[in-house]
């Protein structure tokens, strides 16, 4: 050996030894690092469980307004004037027969169905309840999903002129059972009350309490008679093979003195309700990062503290500062890959569970969902992109946690690291 | 040229409101292959002259100059090139990194150094039968003795091929005869390798080795003298 040549100033320490002191120090105080490890699992798996299930709710929404109520598409008078159901001839389409066989031959239409929405009242020995009185043609299999929810009683035919569905949270309410007479009352289309009484055929339980509680179905032409709405219908409902294709189509059926609206236009209170409620979950997902974020630095941060005069030793022998640096950043890394691997999978079991048995939070708990298709079971959804996503954002905090314990090693001065005990 | 060359060096701490002058304008020159050892009482300034020799710290002034290159003013990624190639520590407290056993430990430096793995096998190979710690290369440090990690120790601080070793109170945490074990082997890398080696202490029994003695007190160099140079028997050479 000599010292007399010196050596080429080369490129610095590579992965694999950085690597092999990263894993040694981890192995050093294996509860810490498993405790860790184990936040940046539970905080990933809570957040993938926590926005899997509200994919899950957004969808189970969504579906079912499309299937029980909206459809995909449909056609009205621009002025119509949804929120009063308004019966007034000139917001209500008429020429349906015309009209439903051109866009039952339309490429991409599944089900084109007239409905006609009249606001009304059920009166009890005891209470009244104000409801939504549907008249649908009962052939449709735009009804299909009320008729699937049957669960006492028949379904209505096309020519029955005075029986009613009604939901069973109705039903119980109203003391009513298939077979029953019950009182309904609406304002006509000339704004003149009109009663009668209907026979109730059957009762159905979709499960949805704003279907179950406030809504009453008859036939098409019963309704129409009811109402005095003279063969006219609020809407014609389509169903469309794609549901993406709702759109496009709606831009070809715009006509004079007709109006397409997509499912989209159609929901636009709930695409409102869906968005605050994701922006809540932001809010969450930050939450629980900002904690992830802490307990890494707080892990990072006490291991710098407790190897203090080592980092001035390998500082001592040449390390620069980056390089101490990489060693901890690689360290936090580590916890993190190793946190966000089995976070993933208890994560994604969750979803799973969530989607295939779901939690039933009871009727009375969401009774205060409103006009929300809301079940009182909620679902999850697995979003494989957005498991991806939060899994990078984990890391990015992680990363970004990790900065400043990393930063205060690498920057001590060799000398002041060597001085401590 | 000389391994290492103060020149009017002064560093001063601060200690709460008052200032610590810890060296006092000190000029020093160690030639390649010296055995010099530092003598001083506590506080004299030893520790902090090879913290500055060794560019772990930086004088308030004067120069320092390593293999005849001026090193005071380097920014701290230069100085830790410097640390890697041409310096090697050796500590009172054995400083080994506890996670790497001792093969890992003298290998480090190489690793840091970018030396190929052949190349880097060899080397601490040889230092480890250097240090007759052949048979304890894969023993972490807490399964070796303290005589034993402060071989591997000198070990590690000549794996570079480094121009300098600087040893501060090398046998200060080690018994008599470990002590005395760890001073001729660096005595005997010194000559084999011709390697210079500066060594702060206090006990007399380690300065008998020193081929050279330089005295300090209150952060001056106050006199200098030849050494006995011990020999691995005991007796001068």
């Amino acid at each position: 050996m000599s010292s007399a040549e010196a050596p080429e100033i080369r490129g610095g320490l590579a992965f694999g030894p950085l690597w092999r002191i990263a894993r040694r120090d981890l192995g050093r105080n294996r509860r810490r690092s498993l405790l860790s490890m184990l936040a940046v699992a539970l905080g990933l798996a809570l957040l993938i469980a926590f926005n899997g299930l509200i994919n899950g709710v957004m969808d189970d929404m969504r579906d079912n307004t499309i299937r029980y109520d909206t459809g995909h598409l449909q056609l009205r008078r621009p002025d119509y004037d949804a929120d009063s159901l308004s019966l007034r001839g000139s917001e209500l389409v008429d020429d349906l027969d015309a009209r439903l066989a051109r866009l039952r031959a339309m490429d991409g239409v599944r089900v084109a169905s007239p409905v006609l929405w009249i606001r009304g009242l059920m009166t009890g020995a005891e209470e009244s309840v104000d409801l939504r009185l549907i008249g649908i043609d009962p052939e449709s299999e735009l009804h299909a999903p009320f008729r699937d929810a049957l669960a006492a009683g028949d379904f209505l035919s096309a020519d029955d002129r005075d029986g009613v569905l009604i939901g069973r949270r109705l039903a119980e309410k109203m003391g009513l059972a298939p077979g029953d007479k019950a009182p309904l009352a609406v304002v006509d289309a000339e704004g003149k009350l009109d009663e009668g009484l209907f026979t109730v055929r059957g009762v159905f339980d979709t499960g949805l309490i704003v279907y179950d509680e406030s809504v009453a179905l008859m036939s098409l032409s019963k309704a129409q008679a009811f109402g005095q709405a003279r063969g006219r219908a609020s809407a014609i409902v389509l169903l469309l093979d794609r549901a993406d294709d709702a759109a496009r189509l709606a831009a070809t059926l715009d006509e004079p003195g007709l109006r397409a609206l997509s499912w989209l236009d159609l929901n636009e209170l709930l695409g409102y309700y869906l968005g605050t409620v994701k922006r809540f979950y932001w809010l969450l997902d930050a939450i629980v990062m900002l904690v992830v974020a802490v307990v890494i630095a707080n892990t990072l941060l006490m291991a710098v503290f407790e190897r203090i005069r080592e980092v001035g030793i390998l500082a001592a022998l040449g390390m620069r500062g980056r390089q101490i640096l990489q060693l901890f950043m690689l360290e936090a890394l580590a916890l993190g890959l190793l946190g966000c691997a089995v976070g993933i999978g208890l994560g994604l079991a969750g979803v799973a569970w969530l989607q295939t048995v779901g939690i039933d939070f009871g009727e009375e708990a969401m009774s205060g969902a409103g006009n929300l298709a809301m079940g009182s079971v909620m679902h999850g959804r697995i979003d494989l992109l957005q498991v991806l996503l939060l899994t990078l954002w984990t890391l990015a905090v992680i990363g970004l946690a990790s900065l400043y314990p990393a930063w205060f090693a690498a920057r001590m001065e060799p000398v002041d690291a060597l001085r401590q005990t | 040229m000389d391994a290492v060359q103060l020149d009017n060096v002064s560093k001063t701490y601060a200690i709460g409101e008052s200032q610590l002058r810890a060296l006092d304008g000190v000029s020093l020159t160690v030639a390649q292959g010296e055995f010099t050892a530092i003598v001083g009482p506590s506080g004299s300034g030893k520790t902090t002259m090879l913290q500055l020799m060794g560019c772990l710290d930086r004088p308030d002034g004067g120069r320092v100059q390593v293999e005849g290159r001026d090193v005071t003013d380097l920014g701290p990624d230069a100085r830790a090139d410097l640390r890697r190639d041409r310096i090697g520590f050796v500590f009172q407290f054995f400083a080994l990194v506890p996670v790497l056993d001792a093969f890992e430990n003298v290998e480090l430096p190489l690793l840091l150094a970018g030396i190929p793995e052949a190349e880097r096998r060899s080397r601490v190979d040889e230092l480890l039968e250097a240090v007759g710690l052949s048979d304890r290369a894969h023993h972490r440090p807490d399964q070796l003795s303290g005589g034993e990690q402060q071989r591997v120790a000198v070990a590690r601080a000549l794996a570079p091929r480094p121009v300098l070793v600087l040893a501060d109170e090398p046998t200060a945490n080690l018994d008599t005869a470990n002590g005395r074990r760890i001073m001729e082997i660096m005595q005997g890398l010194n000559q084999r390798t011709g390697t210079a080696f500066v060594f702060a202490t206090h006990d007399p029994r380690v300065v008998a080795f020193a081929t050279r003695v330089v005295e300090m007190r209150d952060g001056k160099v106050v006199g200098e003298r030849a050494g006995q140079g011990a020999s691995p028997t005991g007796s001068p050479t």
